[in-house]
């Protein structure tokens, strides 16, 4: 059973922000919150529930951003025709997260508040320059997916921000993308993501879930992605799936296949 | 707005009947259905929507029960496994796991049908790597899965040959 707690179901965005604080804290599809609260790591006062805010919800084009709502549940944005056409990437990464029942529940910006380490998300997004919007009393700011994921289960949304949604720069001509993952257990031990941008060649390679936060490597074109030095620099968290050196190896051999992948695929 | 509160007026359709209650704010949906409503069929396990264990359906859609807010199902139907036989006679699925030795201990066996019903009410015909993937997020420990995807395949293709 779950320790008592307070609910709040406000309907609007001024009425939530006015709820949240430090022991006051946001709540929707309960995937991480919920088992940290059963598992007495968290105890809030108040959940409040931002599944009726309109401001965090839908899926939309704003002029060159793709604009993720907060509390879209993955399977929706697994199957959303604007993440499918735009971010196909994305899409297919949405559709691996956890289990049928986890992409039911859990929300994409409840995964980025949690930076739980072992997740697919962030990586993703960051690979894609992505964006997050937050929304406090005294007004909005925008800050990179990256920066946002500050640490392990530690985001840098403060207690009295929320996370209004995600946005990903589409522009110019699309960008090439891959994802690939190792996984044994219900988290992923590794996730590699690659964007290629066509016209200036440079690639961003992403390797997530091996450490604490997604560490993040630039290279001017897609044959100068350097596997081993990526697999030197990682920082991995040795655990039951891995020891250091272990991870080590299949950072190596995961960013050579994403690699290989991206280069299969074509332009 | 709605001060925060403990307590909330609940009204929920459980496998198509509706039900009133009130219910604390903590009360997990699992709890309600097994100690509220006794429908003890639905199991839990892990409590970390890592089994599968204890899946019903929300509006259609598979949902651990074990980790989903009583109250967030107010306005929505929740669909059991005790929805699925009537008048004793067994659902095609139930049919085909009989059939297919697709239980032994039968512990993990609500949390599949419910899994194999939300997939097969949306996508009758699933195809096997469809239903593999769909039901990888569920634990067995007596059966090694085979005889379970192969029950809900032969369901699926019963179902692509009558639509044809």
């Amino acid at each position: 059973m779950l320790p008592p707690f307070r609910l709040a179901r406000p309907k609007t965005l001024d009425e939530a922000l006015d709820a949240i604080g430090e022991d006051q804290v946001p709540y929707c599809g309960g995937t991480e919150l919920l088992l940290a609260m059963g598992a007495g790591l968290h105890r809030p006062d108040v959940l409040v529930d931002v599944k009726r805010l309109p401001e965090l919800a839908g899926i939309r084009l704003d002029g060159n951003d793709l604009v993720i709502g907060a509390t879209e549940r993955h399977d929706r944005v697994a199957e959303h025709p604007l993440v499918r056409e735009h971010v196909p990437m994305l899409a297919a990464v949405e559709r691996a997260v956890g289990n049928a029942r986890v992409r039911n529940q859990g929300s994409i910006g409840g995964n980025l508040c949690f930076a739980e380490p072992k997740s697919d998300v962030g990586t993703a997004l960051i690979a894609f320059q992505a964006v997050a919007t937050l929304v406090s009393p005294g007004g909005r700011r925008a800050l990179s997916v990256e920066e946002f994921i500050a640490g392990p289960y530690y985001s840098a949304k403060e207690p009295d921000e929320l996370l209004v949604d995600v946005r990903i720069p589409l522009g110019g001509p699309e960008v090439r993308a891959e994802y690939v993952k190792y996984q044994i257990m219900e988290r992923p031990t590794l996730g590699v993501a690659i964007a290629h941008e066509p016209e200036t060649g440079a690639c961003r390679v992403v390797v997530g879930a091996v450490g604490e936060v997604p560490a993040v490597w630039t290279f001017a074109a897609p044959d100068e992605i350097d596997a081993d030095t990526i697999a030197s620099e990682v920082d991995p968290t040795p655990d039951l799936t891995g020891s250091e050196r272990y991870k080590r190896h299949v950072t190596g051999v995961y960013v050579r296949r994403a690699v290989d992948a991206l280069m299969s695929r074509g332009s | 707005m709605a001060e925060p509160r403990t307590e909330f007026a609940i009204s929920v359709e459980v496998n198509g009947t509706t039900v009133e209650r009130t219910v604390e704010s903590r009360s997990l949906l699992i709890d309600f259905l097994r100690s509220d409503l006794a429908l003890t069929g639905t199991k839990v396990s892990c409590e970390l929507q890592v089994c599968g264990v204890c899946t019903v359906l929300v509006d259609g859609r598979p949902v651990s029960s074990c980790t989903y807010l009583t109250v967030d199902a107010d306005g929505r139907s929740v669909t059991t496994v005790e929805s699925l036989s009537s008048g004793g006679k067994l659902h095609p699925l139930q049919e085909a796991f009989v059939d297919c030795h697709a239980l032994q201990c039968g512990f993990c066996t609500p949390g599949f049908l419910m899994m194999a019903k939300g997939l097969l009410d949306a996508n009758p015909g699933a195809e096997r790597e469809e239903i593999v993937e769909h039901l990888e997020g569920n634990i067995c420990r007596c059966t090694g899965y085979r005889p379970i995807v192969e029950a809900v395949e032969s369901v699926a293709r019963q179902q692509r040959a009558e639509a044809k």
